[in-house]
């Protein structure tokens, strides 16, 4: 069996979190530290203590924003933030997502719809995530409700698309996913 | 003097920040800057490519790296999302192994990637390639007595924890863009701290209470506009502040691109070319004290 922090370090968090000596000076500048069940400091003593199944329910790995302020301040370059990012993808290829089901529903989505498209088109990546979302009929419609003023003000300032940017060697796209499906496979 | 680059756009300029398209492509061209669109190009899979897995990180920006390598030029790219993404797949290459995966990631897409083009930020472009003095002297309009405070957010100061063209605690380069056309940049704490856009989907009220703070502070400050250089920014800040206002109260904050107030400035039509009236807040005040072109149609 793999340990975690093997798993993080394959996955592109870098070797140097075994260097953490647990300061808390990414906890100190995370914007969104206060709202997270295990600080950023915690979650980098978990991985290293294997904590597998707490570090990946967590909400934490879902309300990190990627800012990258706790990395550039580690005073032992740990890349925290690659550590998140590295978390998200073990959780969503595990199918662990219960904390913050939107926010892996939305990532997948988005995926998606690069396959279908080759690039972006937001409704339809709006509806693919609450479709996608593993939560409550009321729950999702509530997400659909809470969106709907934003897509109003975007409507009236012209700035909704209703029609998909297509690229036309899709195909190319489309290579460039089995190819890294078949790249993550091997490991 | 002609300077040419392949223009990598991205999904959100083609959407939600379409002014950010239209001022960018208006400002470079007035200053003699040639853009040349990235013929097909995909999406660079945002945060969701990170979130995923490693090797689709890489793949989706290597395609668009490997057209513009194609075209002989230089990317320019205006969201700091893209421009993170797309440098971190050219910087990987250095890497023996992360070439190679590169190289298969590519199989069958009759592509390939050498790390020949740069990777550039517009600001990078606007304030290092161009510079400030050349856009000094092309000014016409000059933005006098408007207070601005410069936010830089993330990922043009912190690019996923590559070295950024600018000071990542003190960046300037924007500030001496707003310089160079005028206007007064006030003192601001909250440049790069995160607007929080990237929780949207996780805890939009994490992210409406992160935005309120900056654009509280540029109110308290007396600030008359915030000047970005990001759609996930602007968007934050701006589409959502009625939001934001709902939950924390009046802030009525013009929020405008770095392009969109040069382009006024330089004299540019504040609709058709800069796309002011597709501000989520109202950018009438200021259009109105520096544009003689007052109505949009
Ligand atoms: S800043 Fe670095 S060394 Fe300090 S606790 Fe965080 S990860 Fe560990
Ligand atoms: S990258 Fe994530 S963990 Fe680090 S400071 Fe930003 S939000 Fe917090």
């Amino acid at each position: 069996m793999k340990t975690l922090v093997q798993e993080v370090i394959e996955a592109g968090g870098g070797e140097s979190i075994k260097a953490c000596y647990q300061c808390g000076t990414c906890t100190g500048g995370c914007p969104t530290a206060g709202e997270m069940d295990y600080t950023p400091r915690q979650i980098i003593r978990m991985v290293n203590l294997g904590m597998r199944d707490r570090v990946l329910t967590s909400s934490s790995i879902w309300l990190c924003a990627s800012c990258y302020q706790c990395q550039v301040r580690c005073p032992r370059g740990v890349r925290i933030a690659d550590v998140m990012a590295a978390l998200r993808s073990i959780a969503i290829r595990d199918g662990i997502t219960a904390a913050k089901p939107r926010a892996p529903a939305f990532y997948q989505s988005f995926l998606e719809n690069i396959s279908a498209y080759g690039r972006q088109f937001e409704p339809v990546l709006i509806l693919r995530t609450i479709a996608k979302s593993r939560e409550g009929v009321a729950a999702k419609l509530g997400f659909l409700l809470g969106m709907l003023p934003m897509g109003v003000t975007l409507l009236k300032s012209r700035k909704m698309p209703l029609r998909a940017e297509k690229v036309q060697a899709i195909e190319e796209v489309r290579r460039l996913f089995s190819n890294a499906e078949r790249l993550e496979a091997e490991g | 003097m002609s300077q040419r680059y392949a223009y990598y756009p991205g999904c959100s300029l083609e959407a939600s920040a379409v002014e950010y398209d239209l001022s960018t492509r208006s400002v470079l061209k007035a200053l003699g800057v040639e853009l040349e669109e990235i013929p097909d190009w995909s999406c660079c899979g945002a945060s969701a490519g990170h979130a995923v897995s490693k090797s689709i990180a890489l793949a989706l920006p290597a395609r668009d790296l490997a057209k513009a390598e194609s075209m002989g030029r230089n990317v320019l790219a205006p969201c700091p999302a893209c421009y993170k993404n797309l440098r971190y797949v050219r910087e990987s290459l250095s890497d023996e192994e992360a070439r190679r995966k590169v190289e298969r990631l590519l199989e069958g897409t009759g592509l390939s990637l050498s790390g020949s083009s740069e990777v550039r930020h517009l600001l990078e472009v606007l304030a290092g390639d161009v510079g400030a003095e050349r856009i000094a002297e092309a000014v016409t309009v000059p933005l006098e007595g408007l207070k601005v405070v410069t936010y830089y957010g993330c990922y043009i100061t912190r690019p996923g924890g590559m070295r950024s063209f600018d000071d990542p605690v003190e960046p300037v380069s924007m500030d001496l863009l707003c310089r160079a056309v005028g206007a007064a940049v006030l003192p601001f704490t909250r440049k790069t701290r995160c607007c929080g856009a990237p929780v949207m989907m996780s805890a939009p009220e994490e992210m409406h209470r992160l935005s309120y703070e900056i654009l509280q502070e540029a109110k308290q400050r007396g600030a008359e506009a915030v000047v970005v250089a990001c759609p996930l920014c602007h968007h934050a800040l701006d589409a959502a502040q009625p939001e934001i206002e709902k939950h924390h109260g009046a802030l009525s904050m013009p929020v405008l691109y770095i392009t969109q107030l040069l382009g006024l400035a330089l004299g540019l039509n504040p609709f058709e070319e800069l796309g002011l009236d597709r501000n989520v807040v109202s950018t009438e005040g200021i259009v109105k004290r520096f544009s003689k072109v007052t109505c949009s149609r």
